[in-house]
């Protein structure tokens, strides 16, 4: 039986809008603001798209007033029916800023070398891309993040974050370049702009999903994991961008593939967890921390220690590169490895350090919540699940166990009810803690799905 | 309990101890260190960029021009956009320059790199030198396509601290 005594939480969803939603608001506010003048600035100085817009544009332009019709027709329903509309109306407009933002992505970052090489280029980008996002999200090994949150973020890096630093770059570089004496001032001016633009427009998603999808951003494990992705999608479309620029310059001498090859592995390989992963993850991380911080001043502290480490971090990198030539020769190539090691190399490990920790205290006391949880006999763990549900390892076995005995259905069903469980005992983590912003009886809810779960006819 | 990534043994400390504080200092550890990462990188950028250093003199770049390497000559008119098959030069008019200065020029190209130098030396010696033409780097057959700058500097100590005057071209991809 349940006791429906159980003090409120937050989880799954509120349904008073808190306070946090009007910053999250006021920050997309910012960034498409941002984001417009951005496409200007790209359209009258970095490449007209002749004729292109016009096509590609009115698919974008249509998904987002659709979007924005349902948007403001939501607000008219009641209650229930207004969050299905919000949810399709945010969906679309989503689809069409991103549709948008891509297609300029791809006119004004690929034409350089033609269409098929930059259709090589991310063929190649993609799977690298995507074992760095499987590597990521398996590094919360008590409760994985969503691949849906997982991939919108890596998105933002890839498609927002990118187009949000074009016109600053450009105008900081074009300054620097014509009021700048050449050489390591010039290079030191170049890190700081790459440093604090890039890592402000990667960091914005991280503190929007922070905002906006609490329920699935516990603590810094979490800020890691979202973190890591945006960058590794940053990494995804610089690396386009430097393969088909560098494959453009080099081709009429005859290495454009060599040079196209080499910043594929560099960027994709050799720097993809030792570099934009890196740096984000510290943003992430800062986020995370201040989750579960109890004053607002601690929370600030923390989400400006992350930035001010990622933009270290990143600016270290590209403001001293070249005090490590690389020398021309076949040792050259244990430079370039030594050169990343030695350069970004403590930043990972710190980071990794920090993830570490994490998933530790992560799991100490989620172990705790499960006990609580089985010890006060609701039905939803029982004693005996404790051991099995505290351990990764052990869960994987339990449902390799249930697809020899079941199939993949079983399997399925019993991975949903492990889900709900450890969701449980997060959300009585954060109830313990006071991590809650607004009460409800959202535990009750998640313990009355995890007993649904059990139960025969969910199988 | 083999296997088992929690332990149990350090569970129980964990509800006594937020080790959510020790997140936090340890993130205040790294940003101090990032702080520090980044004062270095403004002393760095101030070194090589000082402040206060308008001498007044001015360089008078002539133009760019398209470049001979075996006549050593210029020809045509100043040009702000070349063909990557085209060799070009600048021509610099060190006269402009007062003496007891010591001063180079220099080419970068879209890299960075340092493709054609002439000096240091004061403004008589390089008398000689007017033309600065853009070498074709080792290996390749054409100059990289991108941007090109010029830069007429003042030296002091051994480091460029003034850019005295500066031309940025274009060199095509086509």
């Amino acid at each position: 039986m349940i006791n429906v005594t159980t003090p409120p939480a937050a989880n799954p969803h509120p349904r008073l809008r808190p306070s946090r939603y009007g910053i999250a608001i006021a920050v997309a506010a910012v960034v498409v603001v941002a984001l417009i003048a951005s496409s200007f600035l790209n359209y009258v100085y970095l490449d007209t798209i002749p004729g292109r817009a016009s096509l590609y544009g009115l698919l974008a332009v249509a998904l987002i007033a659709l979007g924005t019709y349902i948007l403001v027709r939501a607000f008219s329903r009641d209650r229930a029916m207004r969050r299905k509309h919000l949810i399709r109306a945010s969906v679309l407009i989503g689809l069409g800023v991103l549709l948008w933002l891509l297609l300029i992505d791809v006119f004004v970052f690929t034409q350089s070398a033609g269409p098929g090489v930059a259709a090589i280029c991310v063929l190649v980008c993609l799977p690298t891309t995507g074992f760095g996002l499987l590597v990521v999200r398996r590094m919360d090994r008590n409760e994985k993040e969503p691949w849906r949150l997982v991939l919108v973020a890596a998105a933002w890096g890839a498609i927002v974050a990118t187009s949000l630093v074009i016109w600053g770059e450009t105008i900081w570089e074009a300054t620097a370049q014509t009021s700048l004496v050449p050489g390591p001032g010039l290079d030191a001016s170049t890190a700081f702009m790459a440093g604090v633009l890039e890592e402000l427009a990667k960091g914005s998603a991280v503190v929007l999903l922070f905002l906006v999808m609490r329920d699935d951003f516990d603590d810094v494990v979490d800020g890691i994991v979202y973190g890591a992705a945006v960058g590794l999608g940053f990494n995804f479309m610089e690396s386009i961008t430097y393969m088909t620029n560098l494959y453009a310059i080099f081709q009429p001498e005859g290495i454009g593939g060599y040079a196209a090859g080499f910043q594929w592995y560099a960027r994709q390989v050799l720097g993809l967890f030792f570099g934009h992963a890196t740096y984000t993850a510290f943003i992430g991380a800062g986020i995370g921390i201040a989750r579960q911080l109890p004053s607002v001043r601690q929370k600030g502290f923390a989400i400006a220690s992350g930035f001010i480490v990622a933009i270290a971090a990143h600016f270290s990198w590209d403001a001293w590169l070249t005090f490590f030539p690389i020398q021309s020769n076949v040792f050259g190539l244990v430079e370039i490895h030594l050169r990343t090691l030695i350069m970004t190399g403590p930043f990972t490990a710190a980071i990794i350090a920090l993830l570490i920790f994490g998933v530790r205290f992560e799991g100490q006391n989620l172990l705790d919540q499960l006990r609580k949880e089985a010890a006060d006999g609701l039905g939803a763990i029982l004693p005996d699940e404790v051991r099995v549900l505290a351990s990764p390892w052990q869960r994987l076995k339990q449902r390799l166990r249930a697809l020899n005995q079941g199939g993949p259905r079983a399997y399925l069903a019993l991975a949903r009810l492990q889900s709900a469980q450890l969701d449980l005992a997060m959300e009585r983590w954060h109830r313990e803690r006071k991590e809650i912003d607004t009460p409800l009886d959202a535990e009750v809810q998640l313990r009355v799905r995890v007993i649904d779960l059990r139960s025969p006819t969910a199988r | 309990m083999r296997g088992q990534s929690i332990r149990l043994s350090a569970a129980l400390p964990s509800v006594q101890y937020d080790q959510v504080r020790t997140l936090y200092r340890t993130i205040l550890v790294f940003a101090t260190v990032g702080v520090l990462v980044l004062i270095v990188g403004l002393v760095e950028f101030v070194h090589f960029e000082p402040p206060a250093q308008a001498s007044g003199a001015q360089a008078r770049i002539v133009g760019v021009y398209l470049f001979d390497p075996t006549t050593g000559a210029t020809s045509g008119s100043d040009q702000g956009q070349f063909a990557r098959t085209q060799q070009f030069a600048a021509v610099v008019d060190w006269s402009s320059l007062p003496g007891g200065i010591t001063v180079d020029a220099r080419w970068y190209d879209a890299f960075g790199d340092v493709v054609g130098r002439v000096g240091p030396g004061a403004p008589a010696q390089l008398a000689g030198h007017q033309v600065v033409p853009v070498v074709v780097p080792s290996g390749f057959h054409h100059s990289l396509p991108g941007s090109y700058t010029f830069v007429v500097e003042r030296i002091q100590d051994g480091i460029p601290v003034e850019v005295l005057a500066r031309r940025i071209v274009l060199v095509r991809r086509t």
